[in-house]
């Protein structure tokens, strides 16, 4: 019989940790560009270890093969050099954390917000109630029966836009606006397939309507700069903007229809 | 044989290129129309007239292609036709410090080919320039290029006259546009704003043909007394590029303005020489479109701050660029400025809390539940000094104001060479802790900043430029305390280890004596 070689136990556990680790790292700040929060992280990997650990040592056998190389290492004559390598290093690693982690932080404090939270089921608008799941744009009807009529709607649309959204969405509706470098969080990027595409026209009278005041705190409205725009638009240039902005980025928005 | 073959086939792919290159350039007009009509006539209008929705919105105002001038473009002084690369290279990488967004990321590059068929078609152009800006040889830049230039940009106010003494486009005389719009001279030493782009050669450009529809004129032009060589113009146009204030561009990483501990007294002049050793930040300053009486042209875009305490107090200098100094009744500001003419202003936000969790007041003047305090200094009237006031806020609507000197809020600003500078210092305690911020060491505080040019549309009131949230921290004087901790930790692990090595081996030893 051919004894396979295989990777020992312990460098097995060491390895598949730190391949999920830089995975996350390689994933979200490298590839997607969103900078992964340490508390988040920290969490992750938490779970991760427990539960690579439970695997590790669900037999009594397996247990010893983690431990024996340690154990080894502390007691073997033989490894003399390596644990005295070993037994500098360990202490100086944790020196060094100790001291970075009390070392006062100049970092600001990460703020995590949901970009989408869940609308209400019911919202107020110009003195009026409405009801989320059943309201629609009274508009895109004509999308079909009037194309005419549309193509005239969405150009009113477009100029509701051009006075309004374009200082921070921008002409080309990509949320870099001439203004959109100074605010935080960053204006929607509507061409994005993940944004209106993914939304109900609903969904979007409501943002638009009650502005960044009007969202849920998960979604900190303290910080977004939003306009509250019943205050400025009326409910017809509310609906006829958002006509514009499915046509010109040629999204669709979502409906109970095709669901 | 063989290299026959070779010969001819490079033969047909150059061919290929060169008809590829031809055809793909003359644009189609009528799929220029089309796309026009979808993307561009927003701003530029239908007939091209830049009488589109946002007109009246956006500064400067869209361009009128009926008018055929060009701003940036490359042909003779004397010669109104754009080259067609102009014209495009505009569309492509758009024109910075303006709304006029680069369209690459949406065209295809045949698309902004008909684009430019279409464009010049409003102001009836159909032959190319004949005359073209001469390069000659390029003129590296070096310190002695930079001296000569810098020489040449302040002989005979060449350029000062409107671009000021450094750079910043502090004129002394009033500037008007093609469409009689008010224009201000470029402020040199923010690269970012270029319309037509930052390159040394591209400055060159427009230092030799002048800026058509502007008053900046062209200095290749024999007959203008201002006139310069080619190689003189290669160092005016090296002076300019050194102009810029690397020390003040935005770093969109950087949110936090870190105070220094000071011993002693703080700097309360905004020309104490001190301030030079503390950090600066700089923020994107945006207009007011949020709520109430809105601004849509706004003449500042950036505002830097520094900030430094000690045991009593804490100092902040806010430092923006303005080209006017904007105090009413002042006789100088008045010839400037369009009337009528408000105080200058800046203005610190701080919520009256440190909040523990993510919650803050809303960003523009609180909220009902969460109040800011306002600090707001005016550059004050012909007949009056400048002024420091202060308004705990819950929104735009309830504003209530307070004495300054109560909370022991100074301010004192300067101005000189189209920058204002204001140092503001308050307690880092005051007695009215319901009302007032108290400063804590080390804790991130959310900071706003806003700032009003009186001489700019009568910014005044909610018509304003301001930032987002940022933060203030008040940076710990440096403790013992780490290092301690972390021999402690060394000498507590080295321990451990230590004795269990030993008793390890002590066990074996009993084991192999048994």
């Amino acid at each position: 019989m051919i004894k396979k070689r295989r990777i020992p136990r312990l460098l097995q556990l060491v390895l598949i940790v730190a391949g999920v680790y830089f995975g996350f790292i390689l994933t979200f700040d490298v590839i997607l560009g969103q900078l992964i929060p340490k508390s988040l992280l920290t969490m992750y990997m938490f779970f991760v270890i427990t539960g690579v650990l439970m695997v590790f040592t669900f037999t009594e056998e397996s247990t010893r093969e983690l431990i024996d190389p340690i154990k080894a290492l502390v007691e073997d004559p033989s490894k003399k050099v390596l644990r005295n390598i070993v037994f500098v290093i360990v202490p100086l690693l944790a020196g060094i954390y100790t001291y970075s982690s009390l070392l006062p932080s100049f970092e600001a404090p990460v703020e995590l917000r949901t970009i989408h939270p869940a609308p209400p089921s019911k919202m107020k608008a110009y003195g009026k109630r409405f009801d989320l799941a059943t309201l629609e744009n009274p508009y895109r009807k004509y999308e079909k029966e009037d194309p005419d009529k549309f193509r005239e709607l969405v150009r009113e649309g477009g100029d509701v836009y051009i006075k309004g959204c374009q200082y921070c969405h921008g002409d080309k509706l990509d949320g870099k606006g001439p203004y959109a470098a100074g605010l935080n969080p960053t204006p929607l990027n509507f061409q994005d397939v993940g944004t209106i595409a993914q939304l109900q026209e609903s969904y979007i009278f409501w943002r638009i309507a009650t502005g960044g005041p009007g969202l849920p705190a998960e979604a900190a409205p303290w910080i977004s700069s939003m306009p509250i725009w019943e205050d400025f638009l009326s409910e017809d240039e509310t609906w006829k903007v958002i006509l514009f902005l499915y046509d010109y980025t040629g999204h669709q928005p979502r409906s109970w229809e095709h669901e | 044989m063989r290299q026959i073959n070779l010969f001819k086939l490079v033969l047909f792919v150059a061919l290929l290129l060169v008809v590829g290159i031809t055809f793909a350039k003359p644009g189609d007009l009528d799929r220029g129309k089309e796309i026009y009509d979808k993307r561009c006539t927003w701003c530029h209008g239908d007939e091209g007239d830049g009488l589109g929705a946002a007109e009246g919105y956006v500064n400067p105002p869209p361009r009128d292609f009926t008018s055929g001038n060009y701003k940036i473009k490359s042909s003779g002084f004397d010669e109104m036709v754009p080259n067609d690369d102009d014209v495009y290279r505009m569309i492509r990488d758009g024109m910075p410090g303006t709304s006029m967004p680069g369209w690459s990321s949406l065209l295809s590059e045949q698309d902004m080919w008909d684009l430019v068929a279409y464009v010049k078609m409003f102001a009836e152009f159909e032959e190319a320039p004949e005359q073209q800006v001469d390069y000659g040889t390029p003129v590296a830049s070096s310190a002695e290029s930079i001296a000569k230039g810098k020489e040449l940009f302040e002989d005979g106010d060449r350029c000062v006259e409107c671009h000021g003494k450094t750079g910043k486009g502090d004129a002394i005389k009033g500037l008007k546009g093609d469409a009689s719009e008010r224009t201000w001279p470029r402020n040199l030493t923010k690269p970012w704003t270029y319309v037509g782009s930052h390159d040394p050669k591209d400055i060159f450009a427009r230092i030799s043909i002048g800026i058509p529809g502007t008053e900046m004129p062209s200095f290749a032009d024999p007959k203008s007394k201002k006139m310069l060589s080619i190689e003189e113009r290669w160092h005016v146009a090296n002076y300019v590029v050194s102009l810029a204030k690397t020390q003040r561009v935005v770093d969109a990483e950087n949110t936090v303005i870190q105070a220094d501990i000071l011993e002693g007294d703080l700097p309360d002049s905004p020309d104490d020489e001190r301030w030079e050793q503390m950090m600066p930040t700089t923020f994107f300053l945006v207009p007011q479109i949020i709520g109430k009486e809105r601004l849509f042209r706004p003449s500042n875009d950036t505002i830097t701050v520094r900030a430094v305490y000690n045991d009593k107090a804490i100092a902040m200098l806010m430092e923006w660029d303005d080209r006017t100094k904007s105090i009413p009744g002042d006789e100088r500001a008045e010839k400037i400025a369009d009337k009528p003419i408000q105080e200058d202003g800046v203005a610190v936000q701080l919520p009256i809390e440190i909040p523990d969790k993510m919650v803050k007041p809303y960003f523009g003047m609180g909220d009902a539940t969460h109040p800011v305090n306002i600090w707001h200094w005016k550059s004050g009237t012909k007949d009056m000094a400048e002024t420091v006031a202060m308004a705990n806020s819950r929104g735009f609507e309830d504003i209530e104001a307070r004495d300054a000197t109560e909370s022991g809020l100074q301010a004192k600003g300067s101005y000189h060479d189209g920058t204002w500078r204001v140092v503001m210092v308050r307690p880092l305690t005051t007695a009215d802790p319901e009302n007032d911020l108290q400063f804590i060491e080390g804790r991130f505080i959310p900071i706003a900043f806003a700032a009003w040019d009186g001489s700019n549309n009568s910014e005044k009131g909610s018509r304003h430029t301001m930032t987002t949230w940022y933060w203030l921290q008040l940076k710990p004087a440096t403790s013992a305390m780490p290092i301690i901790m972390a021999l402690l930790i060394v000498g507590l692990f080295a321990g451990i280890l230590f004795w269990w090595a030993r008793s390890a081996a002590a066990n074996k030893a009993v084991g192999g004596d048994s």
